[in-house]
């Protein structure tokens, strides 16, 4: 991987913030984007803007073929036929379609974890006020589960497992085929939340055998307000939409309509094409390198940067000490100062992390963090000098406050 | 939470000249406005001053950790003491112009010109500032001589 090429594709990183180079470390929040997905973006609004599937007019139909590539190019980068794809607006929209969509009765069983995200806890717990019954299944002190957890936990009346793949805070992946397979003895369906996975390595959804999956275009180099929610095509048939309007219907009577074929009837209104053909752009940038490649460039700077951070006495690490156990990304705490604190100070220096909570309230909790922790999250475009510049800068201010 | 107010004063003030202040002073107005209503406060205004100085102030590590420590009690003591000058000068503005001194019963050295009076009237506080910035100096440096030895 020829990260300088990398690196020229960006053009914010092209850019000096206060006169001075800067390192971004928050792209498990929301990544750069590269030219390639700006320009194919704004080819959409000043070269054919259009509706795609009303009008009949050249631009409408550019949009309609440039929207179904769009849909094809993420379905593949997962392994699914296109038909299996609905655009959200992000990972979240994801989830609650699910959780809105599927019938759930009273007394119905759905099993979570104490490491999800809240995208991937409160749709759940908006189920369980209307008489489902949500468990959990709790990771270890390192954010690892044991697929015998999820077996004890399933039961007859199991109707859906829903479990994060990789955490955005201990920087695990969860063991999702075992998973999927316990949860399918059981006649559960599951729904994986992929928002910090299908960004940074190779997923195929038929191998990891799961039901839903849900992920953001924003992580993985694309814009923001585009997502997609992958489901089994039987199942996509049977989730009660949403939204209901435009696009989502055959026939309508002032009494009554009949709903659309699929992805139609859960796509309603006009869609953000400009989002989709970007996420499409996005997808042929990452493929274009491979994901293989940007999983093991990506290693090798987490390497570093958790070496580095180990090697601090005062840093406590979140997750596994081992970085082949776990992803690009590291969130830690730090004797004797507050998250925020170290947060502003590396702004300060023009390193850009995240401090808080990342939206995982149990889960630091669980771990004794009340205030959360400082999150370094890396991607292809990182380099390891700044991995080092970091450790450096990082080193220099606890040594100083801690 | 109380540095809100300071801020909001100072950064207004300072806003009339620089759209970069506005942008705080608007942050600071938002904090105070929180904190009137009894709503929980919010806290990154106070955070953000407080990591910027201490950033600042890493030049002398021994300050940086002081104030980074000592943060809170810091913050009060300034607010207090903001306050109290804040009236303290109202105080005398009055006196100037319902008694033509800052100061009555005293004689009031130049009663012409407001802003000098208030600086006759402040001096002591001033030099009570300067000698606890002085030792405050003098213990630092003290304390890092100790450290070298
Ligand atoms: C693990 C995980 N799930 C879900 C989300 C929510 O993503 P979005 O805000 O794009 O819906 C995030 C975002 O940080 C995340 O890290």
């Amino acid at each position: 991987m020829n990260i300088e090429k990398i690196r020229a594709d960006f053009p914010v990183l092209q850019k000096k913030v206060d006169g001075k180079q800067f390192s971004y470390f928050d792209s498990a929040c929301t990544t750069l984007k590269p030219r390639q997905v700006l320009d194919a973006m704004n080819a959409y609004y000043t070269e054919y803007t259009g509706c795609a599937g009303r009008s009949v007019h050249k631009f409408a139909r550019r949009t309609e073929e440039e929207f179904a590539k769009a849909r094809s190019k993420a379905a593949k980068f997962i392994n699914a036929p296109p038909s299996e794809i609905i655009w959200t607006k992000n990972t979240t929209e994801a989830i609650n379609l699910v959780a809105h969509g599927l019938k759930f009765n009273p007394g119905d069983r759905i099993i979570t974890t104490n490491l999800e995200h809240s995208s991937g806890l409160l749709p759940w717990q908006a189920v369980a006020e209307k008489g489902a019954v949500l468990d959990f299944v709790l990771c270890s002190k390192e954010g690892e589960f044991n697929p015998e957890d999820f077996k004890k936990k399933l039961g007859r009346k199991t109707r859906l497992v829903s479990a994060i793949h990789s955490s955005n805070v201990t920087a695990t992946t969860s063991p999702l085929k075992e998973i999927a397979k316990i949860a399918h003895d059981a006649g559960a369906l599951v729904l994986a939340d992929c928002a910090q996975s299908v960004p940074h390595f190779p997923i195929d959804v038929k191998s990891l055998g799961i039901d839903f999956l849900a992920f953001s275009g924003h992580k993985m180099l694309g814009p923001t307000g585009i997502g997609c929610l992958y489901g089994r095509e039987d199942l996509l048939k049977k989730l009660n939409p949403m939204l209901l309007g435009g696009e989502t219907i055959k026939d309508a009577t002032l009494q009554a309509h009949v709903l659309e074929d699929l992805p139609d009837r859960l796509e309603a209104g006009i869609q953000n094409y400009a989002g989709a053909i970007g996420l499409g752009a996005a997808v042929d940038y990452l493929s274009g390198i491979g994901m293989q490649d940007i999983e093991d460039y990506e290693k090798n700077i987490s390497k570093a940067l958790v070496e580095g951070l180990l090697a601090i006495p005062q840093v406590s690490l979140l997750g596994p000490k081992d970085f082949k156990k776990r992803g690009s990304l590291a969130s830690f705490s730090v004797k004797g100062m507050e998250p925020h604190d170290i947060a502003l100070m590396l702004n300060d220096r023009n390193f850009f992390l995240r401090s808080g909570m990342h939206c995982a309230y149990p889960i630091h909790k669980f771990l004794g963090l009340p205030k959360g922790s400082v999150r370094a999250s890396l991607y292809l475009y990182n380099s390891a000098d700044e991995v080092k510049l970091f450790i450096e800068n990082l080193s220099q201010i606890i040594k100083t406050f801690s | 939470m109380v540095l809100c107010l300071v801020a909001l004063l100072v950064f207004a003030v300072l806003s009339i000249w620089s759209a970069k202040y506005r942008v705080l002073a608007k942050e600071a107005f938002g904090c105070v406005a929180k904190m009137v209503t009894f709503k929980p406060c919010d806290v990154r205004l106070e955070t953000k001053i407080k990591a910027k100085v201490a950033s600042k102030l890493m030049i002398v590590p021994a300050l940086a950790r002081f104030f980074y420590k000592y943060f809170k009690a810091l913050s009060w003591a300034f607010t207090i003491a903001f306050f109290a000058s804040l009236a303290y000068s109202a105080y005398s503005i009055y006196n100037l112009l319902v008694f033509g001194t800052c100061t009555p019963g005293e004689p009031c050295a130049i009663t012409g010109f407001a802003g000098l009076c208030i600086l006759v009237i402040e001096q002591y506080a001033a030099y009570a500032i300067i000698a606890v910035m002085i030792i405050a100096v003098a213990y630092f440096l003290l304390k890092k001589q100790k450290k070298e030895k």
